[in-house]
């Protein structure tokens, strides 16, 4: 929205109080007009979509890298998954962009706080209008939702870049806010429904990596998002028990619920299997981001016969337990007797 | 207010000892003379229409006068939209000049060293990325041979390129851009072939080898210890030890804890024979708060420690491998920190006893 329509925008609200008569401008009878075609996005699921064969992945060289700041992969018409460029930040978090009917939905904001070093919001504001244009709409009248996984910086940090959006609400740094956000009562097992006007996003708790962390599931395209409690890296493990629990949570959820793909936050792995170091800023041979239900089932079992402390791999993910300031995967290969 | 005489600060115990902005004396200390004893042989009062090459006298009764103080390029919070020199060019002396590469080109950010003498130049390592369009030490190092020959009246600088470790990634990447450079000589990468150069075949690695710039002889100390090939060079006119990954303010990763006790024993011995006034080594890793460091991979680096160490650290750096000689451990000292047989990303929850731990804020 430009600021001459931002400003019609508001103005038109107010007319609307005061005298009482609808469809005075432009804008509120594009949304009148629009309302009658809502997307139907119940029948024919899962919504085919696909993921990228590459996502951008850095640079040997960060100050050379010319890639934009975000990589936008439209996975479906009305779902984009974002992702930051490891050039901007080695963190390089996915971000999934959920579109309903009445609603967007960003799911985690990336590991670089200010509008000027990144311009997410201008991003996510390009995708919104982007989408409204393609399915006749106003980006106004959309509401955007900026919530994310879990209270980790490098998923909440450019939060505030969306304070003075209109039509936006965003979730608040706190455990507290963070389950009110959702409504939720009795965390982690409550599972809650959001809708985004005819598009249902579940939502319900997966402590363990940190307390407040949420696994997201999005009706439409059946994809299952874990956060950082389960992804295609070093899933730190904070808490063994929780995170246990959570993995139980998930698996009967898959049970019950059909599920297309599991797609964690990060990706801190090859294809080959090998480790990406914590902190490396370029990962040309990257393996995918989504996993299977078969990994995550793997990846289950497997946690079943751990009983200490320690790195484990699952064949498709480290699960790191309760390690995190103590070891890690890397060596010293100058090391020589 | 113009500053005491008597003032106790002293800047060089601060860690501080070549800051302009903090030193006690901004406009300088009359107390000290006009004539300090390492400045008179800098002279560059050359004859505007000189009739040959100039001859410079590096004899030198205490360590040449220099300068470090620049703040060194540390990157940025988003390194794609960095936009500092790639390789920061720092001028000790007429005769010594030190390079660093870009944090955003490479996280390692190596130091790299070009020396004069009336001979030749030699320049120390070459710096993490062979491509020379990131990383132009090449063109860089031309230019400055180039200016300096021209103030030297010379029209050929023979110039000799060694390593402090021909195995390290982060410091023998650039060298592939000097093949083929002319009047170049490279010290072979293999470790015999290096060993039979220098000249220590048979005593290595007690013995000592010599890179001789005309007036400015180099001694090479084989030091190993953090690589099986290791060697330190000592610079007897500006009285330094380029230490490499030996020794350097940062995470030091010791591949071989009896090497690098032998190691740092030689150059405690050789210490106390020579002169030495810094240590330079091959990176920065650690913040200029003592005992915190940054991680590897790190694109930003605002509260590194200075890179000159001062000669008791190696002392210190002694004392502390002796202790964790045979563990597979690491140790957290102010000035550097010691891996043993562990990971480079290890962590340890052991704080050094009278260190204040001091928290830096996070840079957003």
């Amino acid at each position: 929205m430009d600021r001459r329509a931002f400003i019609s925008y508001n103005a038109a609200i107010a007319v609307t109080q005061v005298a009482g008569v609808a469809l005075t401008t432009r804008s509120e009878a594009a949304m009148a007009a629009t309302r009658a075609q809502d997307i139907d996005f119940k029948s024919n699921l899962p919504a085919p979509g696909s993921f990228p064969d590459r996502w951008i992945c850095g640079s040997s060289s960060c100050m050379d890298n010319t890639d934009p700041p975000v990589h936008v992969h439209w996975y479906n018409a009305h779902t984009a998954i974002l992702r930051q460029n490891k050039a901007y930040s080695y963190e390089a978090p996915f971000a999934p962009l959920y579109f309903g009917n009445d609603r967007v939905l960003l799911l985690d904001e990336g590991f670089t706080q200010l509008r000027n070093d990144w311009d997410l919001r201008g991003v996510v504001d390009e995708c919104i209008d982007e989408w409204c244009a393609r399915n006749g709409r106003d980006p106004a009248s959309m509401e955007l939702l900026v919530a994310f996984s879990h209270l980790h910086a490098d998923h909440y940090a450019a939060t505030n870049q969306f304070a003075d959006r209109p039509r936006t609400r965003y979730m608040g740094l706190t455990h507290e806010e963070m389950v009110g956000f959702w409504g939720m009562t009795n965390f982690p097992e409550e599972r809650v429904t959001l809708d985004l006007g005819g598009r249902e996003i579940l939502i319900w708790g997966s402590p363990g990596h940190v307390v407040s962390e949420f696994a997201y599931y999005d009706s439409y395209t059946q994809i299952l998002y874990t956060g950082d409690m389960f992804y295609r890296g070093r899933c730190y493990i904070s808490f063994w028990e929780p995170w246990f629990d959570s993995m139980t949570r998930l698996i009967e959820f898959v049970d019950t619920h059909p599920v297309t793909h599991v797609m964690g936050c990060h990706v801190e792995i090859s294809k080959d299997g090998e480790d990406y170091p914590y902190g490396v800023t370029y990962q040309p041979d990257e393996a995918p981001v989504q996993m299977t239900l078969q990994q995550l089932r793997e990846a289950y079992d497997y946690a079943k016969t751990i009983t200490e402390p320690g790195i484990y791999f699952t064949g498709t993910v480290f699960l790191c337990n309760q390690t995190r300031s103590m070891t890690t995967i890397d060596v010293n290969p100058y090391r020589y007797s | 207010m113009p500053q005491s005489p008597t003032s106790s600060y002293n800047p060089a115990l601060s860690g501080n000892s070549q800051s302009a902005t903090s030193r006690s004396y901004p406009n300088g200390n009359p107390v000290l003379g006009y004539n300090p004893v390492g400045a008179r042989n800098t002279d560059s009062a050359v004859p505007l229409h000189g009739a040959g090459p100039v001859v410079h006298d590096y004899a030198c009764e205490e360590a040449a006068a220099g300068s470090l103080s620049f703040r060194w390029t540390y990157g940025s919070n988003v390194a794609a939209t960095n936009r500092d020199p790639r390789v920061q060019v720092v001028q000790y002396n007429e005769d010594t000049f030190v390079m660093r590469q870009n944090v955003c080109v490479h996280w390692e950010a190596p130091f790299t060293y070009l020396l004069f003498g009336n001979d030749g130049a030699l320049l120390i390592d070459t710096g993490a990325t062979a491509n020379a369009s990131h990383y132009p030490l090449r063109e860089t190092v031309d230019a400055i041979v180039t200016r300096w020959g021209q103030a030297r009246g010379r029209t050929s600088v023979p110039l000799t390129v060694a390593l402090t470790s021909a195995e390290d990634i982060a410091q023998n990447q650039g060298l592939v851009q000097f093949a083929g450079r002319p009047d170049t000589m490279i010290v072979p990468k293999p470790l015999e072939l290096m060993k039979l150069h220098y000249g220590v075949s048979a005593s290595w690695p007690s013995g000592s080898g010599h890179i001789d710039l005309g007036d400015r002889v180099i001694e090479v100390i084989p030091t190993p210890g953090s690589h099986k090939d290791g060697v330190s060079f000592y610079d007897p006119y500006c009285d330094f030890l380029f230490t490499g990954d030996l020794l350097f303010p940062g995470r030091i990763n010791i591949s071989n804890d009896r090497d690098f006790v032998a190691s740092l024993e030689r150059l405690t011995a050789f210490a106390a024979r020579n002169p030495v006034k810094w240590l330079l080594g091959g990176h920065i890793d650690m913040m200029f708060l003592p005992g915190k460091y940054y991680p590897r991979f790190r694109n930003f680096k605002p509260y590194e420690r200075v890179l000159e160490m001062t000669p008791d650290l190696i002392g210190e750096a002694l004392h502390h491998a002796r202790e964790i000689a045979g563990k597979e451990t690491m140790l957290i000292r102010p000035d550097f920190v010691l891996f043993n047989g562990v990971s480079p990303d290890q962590r340890s929850q052991v704080w050094p006893e009278g260190v204040p731990n001091i928290e830096a804020p996070r840079p957003f």
